[in-house]
């Protein structure tokens, strides 16, 4: 199965310094009012957003209302952006990350009663039921299926683990962020990044061996 | 444990490069000490298992599509952001932003203690005007120019008055210094004619020795016709009558403050 990882691993460097490249320049234009750079802007990070949103979070409907909210901040704030000391795209995650912690903070108490067990989303903005078979015909639609509810699985075994472990093993696994990155988006040395990121691979998956076993 | 350092390598040193290991970017002799350091320390090889199931795990991870609206939500909000903003900024006009301005630079001193303190202030000089008897409407330019004018006057006044009686005072004492002066004079004549007669007397003593002369008990008898402090009576009547009335009361004062 393609991974986040491996597509963005497989991206040249030189495409990498091209995009950021036309990035700046829109970020250049927007402070300007321009509301075309501005739609552009949304359209190649609004994914992107709206996947740390979600994985962090859990709902897609909060997914949506932070991806929102950021977008907000993000406009507000976009003057304030210098390309000298990071990337836009470091900016705008560490942006996310900081609402998303404001985010966790207000609703600890909610999140406490959550369960891995819990239903399965049903987030009507979501994919409908056909979106997610397979449209190649690679895969049965029963294969599809369990894939899926191991996926949905994982989803809700992240949203058990420790904020910090999670957004560092998001960050790194779904989002492609180097460890240099994600320091920087955290604020904490790499070397802290790592052991997070272990630490939080390696509490998944006892998490995960539970379930399993409960399963069974 | 973690902490414990097995194979020549710390447990801390295979945590982090766990990672790498995990990444495929460790290599060559730093690949076998963190490969010997597993197959050593058990808590170390426990965490690398974990940590590879849970990446294995999220690496079957894909993307998730945002709903179909989003962008357009997006779009919305910032847009409608941005009139708020808009609109929020013609509502100060330059009064509101100036009264505002004025607030800030105050705000330091609209505080209860400076405003008691104000209080108290007020309060005192209320009480300072009602004791001198000034009254707030009173203190208009034209009733005080006029209190300024009629203070004026009685310095003025004043000064004179007391200019005459320096003046008195200095034609006293040079009176006083003559009469002191012609008395000195008389004495020193009175003293000769005294010094004559006796040489005289001597002359006539070898004639007649029991004649006495008693012109020396007399002297003095013309001493009776000034004051105490040896101004002439005449010379100090004689100023009077040069004086008017206010003069001759400033007279009498200089005198008895001479008397004390």
């Amino acid at each position: 199965m393609l991974t986040l990882f491996a597509a963005a691993q497989s991206r040249p460097v030189e495409a990498r310094v091209e995009e950021a490249q036309v990035v700046g320049q829109l970020v250049r234009r927007c402070t300007q009012g321009d509301s075309a750079a501005w739609e552009e802007l949304v359209q190649r990070f609004h994914r992107r957003i709206y996947n740390i949103c979600y994985r962090f979070a859990g709902s897609a409907d909060d997914a949506q209302d932070l991806t929102q909210e950021v977008f907000i901040k993000v406009y507000r704030t976009v003057g304030s952006f210098d390309g000298e000391k990071a990337s836009f795209n470091t900016w705008v995650t560490t942006v996310t990350r900081n609402l998303l912690v404001d985010h966790f903070r207000k609703t600890r108490n909610d999140r406490a009663t959550d369960s891995i067990d819990a239903a399965q989303g049903t987030d009507e903005d979501g994919p409908t039921l056909a979106e997610r078979l397979p449209t190649d015909g690679s895969e049965s639609p029963q294969i599809h299926m369990e894939s899926r509810d191991r996926r949905e699985m994982v989803h809700r075994a992240l949203q058990q683990i420790s904020p910090d472990l999670r957004e560092a093993v998001i960050l790194r696994d779904l989002q492609d962020m180097d460890y240099r990155e994600i320091a920087q988006v955290l604020k904490v040395p790499e070397g802290t990044v790592k052991s997070r990121i272990n630490r939080g691979r390696a509490e998944l998956a006892r998490l995960l061996q539970r379930t399993y076993r409960q399963a069974l | 444990m973690l902490g414990e350092t097995k194979s020549g390598m710390h447990c801390a040193e295979f945590d982090v490069l766990l990672t790498e290991a995990l990444d495929g970017a460790l290599k060559g002799e730093r690949r076998e000490r963190f490969e010997a350091h597993r197959a050593e320390c058990g808590a170390c090889n426990t965490l690398f298992a974990e940590a590879s199931s849970g990446l294995a795990w999220l690496e079957e991870m894909e993307e998730v599509a945002p709903p179909r609206n989003l962008v357009q939500s997006i779009l919305a909000a910032t847009s409608e952001a941005a009139q708020q903003a808009a609109k929020a900024e013609p509502k100060h006009s330059v009064w509101e932003r100036l009264g505002r301005q004025t607030k800030m630079l105050f705000a330091p001193v609209m505080t209860p203690r400076f405003g008691m303190s104000m209080g108290m202030a007020f309060f005192s000089i209320t009480l300072v005007l009602n004791m001198a008897q000034i009254r707030i409407k009173d203190l208009t330019p034209h009733n005080l120019s006029h209190t300024f004018y009629t203070s004026q006057n009685k310095v003025m006044k004043y000064y004179e008055n007391m200019r005459l009686v320096y003046e008195i005072e200095s034609r006293v004492r040079d009176l006083r210094n003559a009469t002191e002066e012609s008395e000195r004079e008389r004495e020193e004549k009175n003293r000769r004619r005294d010094k004559n007669n006796n040489q005289t007397q001597e002359q006539n003593q070898n004639s007649e020795p029991e004649r006495r002369d008693h012109r020396g008990y007399s002297r003095g008898l013309g001493d009776g016709y000034g004051p105490a402090d040896g101004l002439p009576a005449a010379d100090a009547w004689q100023v009077l009558a040069s004086l008017n009335g206010n003069e001759q009361q400033l007279w009498s004062l200089a005198m008895q403050r001479r008397e004390i």
